[in-house]
């Protein structure tokens, strides 16, 4: 637990409270009014303490994840606070709850009356959560586990700079996440690649290395040599002639040399860098895949990927070969005449701060554009997907209306981007060239004293041309840099991202099961403070029924998905065969669990596939049959491509109706020990679901079913039901025995047969 | 930057009751008149309504529009979040219950509004805010890549911080152009 602050262990201590006797302590950041102002919730074995004082309200606050390395501006109150102490004996407070407000928490107290203690931000919320929990144990004078005491939960923080992590489970700190530590990861991930890489460098570096003597060819040598007469190969226009010919196809031999390697060597990288992505991906818990923000992750991963290649494929390579490039051509640009080469770098300051200036603003207007062109696809898209609903509404009018905004605003962007780029680029052309002009005047000034020849000026000409390439690329290096690592990163997270939803280190491989279920005292909550169930017991005989029953959200779904383990429970335990289902292997338990869900997914891929997506390799009889106890068969059939139809992204529409008979089918082929059917029929015709539920019926024979109906009818063969109701299990026992005691699931049935008569009058 | 449609609240009149009575009757929308409603706030903070005879104790107020229009439309709520009844607009009441129902809209819908904002600085896919707010100075971390950031209307900006606190711009139109720049990048 994170250590109370001073000021609170003195007001503990000014007031009697040994600070060590706290269980638990909530700090509400916020005032019941407007603003901050920090009171202190703290609970020991009797008594809820308050703390507050009644200074203005803070006029300065840090959220969590901000790395507070800057002190405030020392805007809140001066003076020490005063900290007033409450103290409410437990035993005359009859509960202690947390309201969620709008990103905050509020706790409320009733002792007797209620009264709202104080507030927090959203930041609070496990705290506060933790708070309500022991207070409540210690309500019911229960002892409390080691896992109350101890606090885990509270938020990491980086060990390096104190900042705290800005994403829970995530342990990583944006901040301290050095670049080069990234670089490095990515380094060793080309590691094997590291003979093709050379070879790139090797073929780069002679590609350039030809290229740069012809420079001298076609200044000093052609010019002042061969035409000028003098030295070696005076007069020998040919043999000049040739040997520029020569380096030229050399230099474009190993440029051709070097590009098929890298071709090869990109794709290879695309490859291993997705596939490893999506191993990664597959191996964590379902959670990671609904928390929102990892949605926008895996749209990510495709361009994040792009990225790398070109990190690898182009990147290093080019990054070694201009940067040998560049000091090869000073050199010899230096080596050639130091004064005229310093000369003609004069402008390269103003090329560097302009591009350093105006390059940030072009980006940032085209990160607009992009944004606008995006909304206005979304809008097309819209309207294209949606025809049916805008035609239906007769809203062409306001549709025309809405893309004409988007385009417009589309327009102004392009406009303002391109505006800011044709009046940048010219510029620094003209920087540029003010160095060849330079050397045209200088050099010129220095042929006609004789200084120099004609030819040295074409050479100096020509290496300076070819500088500039370099130079503009390491210019932008830095950001394309950040842009990769930044990329990099992302990927690595889903690579290090911890399951949730973990397996044991030797756990158990369970080959045969019975399909015994034991769910005792089971508490699971999605996010803190909003428990779903709460303390739901169940216990299912190898081969019952159990039909589980309960109005929407009632948290039905959430139950069963905690058999095969989707999620794990928050408190108590769930047991299959009396082995908990923590200690079994995920992939033996699940074998041995089919679940026939409320939401179908078919994926992309024959129905033939899709009904096998289990087990690929069952025989052609088998997948027909299960299609026919599916009530599947005869729909398909029907279909001109039959089994071998297309379906999901792209293929055959199918109702939703028949996409569960294709994952009733899936599951009856996968022949499961303990099969959950949740609301399994729901969207089936009366007719349709009868058919089904009679061959349902016997294929229930032998298996422990957990079934969430929705028509109640449906459940008249469950060895028992249960009730469920805002998480909590209200009633239990066989049809019979609840209609007579005449409680909820009398009124479920009673309105549901209210709703069945209707239904007959509305069709009769 | 006007990429929303004309704003809800332009539609809704608070003073019709719709313009089908056929639908009103059958979405059976109990209304407070403040005739035979009664809000008092209790000495430990918590609203309590006396609607129709009957008394509701630590009630809560949830706005329909919550940022076109705090005062249309508010439903009154139970911590269980069952509702007694709705409320047209505040200018029905007298102003002491006006004052008293703006304050619980504000315990709920706690967002300091940001009226300067001072540096944005984006690293790592999180963007880090300082910003001058009705409630002071505020130092908040945004995750980026979207999602975070949202117009809510034409000019208002919502920004929801990693732990799902809520920070407002009202005007987007009435920021500085540096600051505008700052903040357009994280949208
Ligand atoms: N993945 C999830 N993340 C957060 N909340 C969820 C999730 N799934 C369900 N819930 C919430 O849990 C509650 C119970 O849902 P569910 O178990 O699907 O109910 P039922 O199947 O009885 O209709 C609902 O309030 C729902 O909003
Ligand atoms: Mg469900």
């Amino acid at each position: 637990m994170d250590t109370l602050p001073k000021a609170i262990m003195n007001a503990l201590a000014q007031h009697g409270v040994a600070s060590e006797s706290v269980l638990c302590w909530l700090l509400c950041d916020r005032a019941l009014e407007n603003g901050f102002r920090d009171t202190y919730v703290l609970l020991t074995r009797e008594e809820l303490l308050i703390l507050s004082h009644d200074q203005a309200p803070a006029r300065e606050k840090t959220y969590s994840g901000y790395a507070a390395n800057t002190p405030l501006k020392g805007l809140s109150p001066e003076k020490e606070a005063h900290w007033e102490l409450e103290a409410l004996k437990i035993r005359d407070i009859e509960s202690l709850s947390i309201v969620n407000l709008v990103a905050s928490g509020m706790v409320v107290i009733k002792a007797p009356e209620e009264r709202a203690v104080a507030a927090f931000t959203n930041g609070g919320m496990r705290s506060a959560a933790r708070l309500a929990k022991i207070f409540e144990k210690l309500k019911k004078s229960e002892e409390l586990g080691p896992e109350e005491l101890r606090d885990d939960q509270e938020r990491a923080t980086c060990p390096k700079c104190g900042m705290i992590y800005p994403e829970e489970g995530r342990q990583v700190c944006p901040k301290c996440m050095k670049k080069h530590a990234v670089f490095g990861r990515l380094l060793s991930f080309a590691g094997k690649y590291k003979v093709s890489m050379f070879w790139i460098v090797l073929f780069m570096l002679l590609n350039s290395a030809a290229g740069l003597v012809i420079p001298y060819f076609q200044g000093t040598l052609l010019f002042d040599q061969a035409l000028g007469g003098k030295g070696t190969f005076a007069g020998q226009i040919g043999l000049v002639i040739a040997l520029i010919i020569v380096f030229r196809t050399l230099s474009l031999l190993f440029g051709v040399i070097f590009g098929v390697i890298n071709a090869k060597m990109a794709a290879n990288i695309a490859f291993d860098l997705k596939s490893s992505v999506f191993h990664a991906m597959q191996r964590l818990s379902l959670s990671f895949f609904e928390k929102k923000q990892t949605g926008q992750l895996m749209t990510r991963i495709n361009n994040d990927a792009t990225e790398l290649q070109y990190f690898f494929v182009d990147g290093i390579s080019y990054f070694v070969v201009n940067a040998m490039n560049i000091i090869g051509i000073v050199t010899v640009l230096l080596i050639m005449d130091w004064k005229l080469t310093l000369l003609c770098l004069l402008p390269l300051p103003f090329v560097f701060l302009l591009v350093r200036k105006v390059f940030p603003k072009l980006w940032r207007l085209s990160i607009r554009r992009h944004k606008r062109v995006s909304a206005m696809n979304a809008i097309i898209s819209d309207t294209i997907r949606g025809t049916r609903v805008v035609k239906a509404f007769g809203m062409e009018q306001m549709e025309n209306a809405r893309f004409q905004r988007a385009s417009g605003a589309f327009s102004d962007a392009e406009q303002s981007f391109n505006k800011m780029g044709v009046t940048l680029f010219p510029v620094l052309n003209i920087l540029t060239q003010i160095g060849g002009i330079l050397i045209w005047a200088f050099g010129g000034w220095k042929v006609m004293q004789g200084d120099f020849t004609f030819g040295k000026v074409m050479t100096f000409m020509n290496y300076m041309l070819l500088l500039y390439g370099p130079i503009q690329f390491m210019n932008n290096i830095m950001n394309w840099w950040s842009y990769c690592m930044s990329a990099a990163q992302r990927i690595f997270e889903i690579h290090d991202a911890v399951p949730d939803v973990v397996e044991k280190p030797n756990a158990m491989q369970l080959t045969e099961m019975q399909g015994e279920i034991r769910i005792s005292n089971v508490t699971f909550g999605y996010e803190p403070n909003k428990a779903i169930l709460k303390g739901v017991s169940l216990h299912a005989r190898p081969g019952q029924m159990i039909g589980v029953v309960g109005h929407s959200g009632a948290g039905k779904s959430t139950l069963v998905n905690l058999i095969p383990r989707l999620y794990d429970v928050n408190e108590g335990e769930i047991r299959i065969d009396g082995i908990p289902i923590k200690d079994v292997s995920m992939a033996s338990l699940r074998t041995h669990i089919g679940i026939v869900s409320q939401d179908v997914y078919v994926m992309s891929g024959s129905i033939a596939e899709n009904i096998a997506y289990a087990d690929p390799d069952c025989t052609l009889a088998d997948l027909i049959h299960a299609a026919k106890v599916a009530g599947a068969h005869d729909f398909i059939e029907k279909l001109p491509d039959g089994y071998d139809t297309i379906v999901g992204t792209g293929g055959h529409n199918l109702s939703g109706g028949e996409k569960q008979r294709l994952s009733i089918a899936r599951a009856i082929l996968h022949n499961p020990k303990i099969l959950i059917l949740d609301e399994a029929t729901a969207s089936l015709d009366t007719k349709t679901e009868l058919q089904i539920q009679e061959a349902l019926d016997t294929l229930i024979k032998g298996r422990t079913t957990i079934a969430i109906a929705h028509r109640l009818s449906t459940l008249r063969n469950a060895d028992y039901l249960v009730v469920l109701e805002q998480g909590k299990i209200v009633e239990e026992g066989t049809h019979e025995q609840l209609l007579v005691k005449e409680g909820a699931y009398y009124d479920l049935v009673k309105k549901h047969d209210e709703a069945l008569k209707m239904n007959e009058v509305i069709t009769a | 930057m006007t990429l929303k449609d004309v704003s809800v609240s332009e539609i809704l009149r608070p003073e019709d009751g719709g313009s089908s009575p056929g639908l009103a009757e059958a979405a059976q929308i109990r209304y407070l008149s403040p005739d035979d409603t009664e809000f008092t706030l209790t000495e430990g903070h918590m609203l309590n309504v006396k609607a129709g005879g009957k008394e509701h104790v630590g009630v809560y107020v949830h706005c329909s529009f919550p940022h076109t229009n705090k005062r249309i439309y508010l439903s009154i709520r139970t911590v269980e979040n069952e509702e007694i009844g709705m409320i047209r607009s505040l200018d029905e009441f007298p102003e002491e219950t006006q004052r008293m129902l703006e304050e619980q809209v504000e315990l709920r819908y706690f967002a300091p509004e940001i009226s300067k904002v001072l540096s944005v600085k984006e690293e790592f896919g999180y963007s880090y805010w300082d910003a001058e707010t009705t409630s002071g100075y505020c130092r908040f971390t945004v995750r980026g890549g979207g999602g975070s950031v949202k117009l809510m209307t034409a000019s208002r900006l919502l920004i929801v911080d990693v732990d799902g606190n809520r920070f407002i711009i009202p005007h987007l139109d009435r920021l500085s152009d540096k600051e505008y720049k700052m903040v357009e990048v994280c949208m």
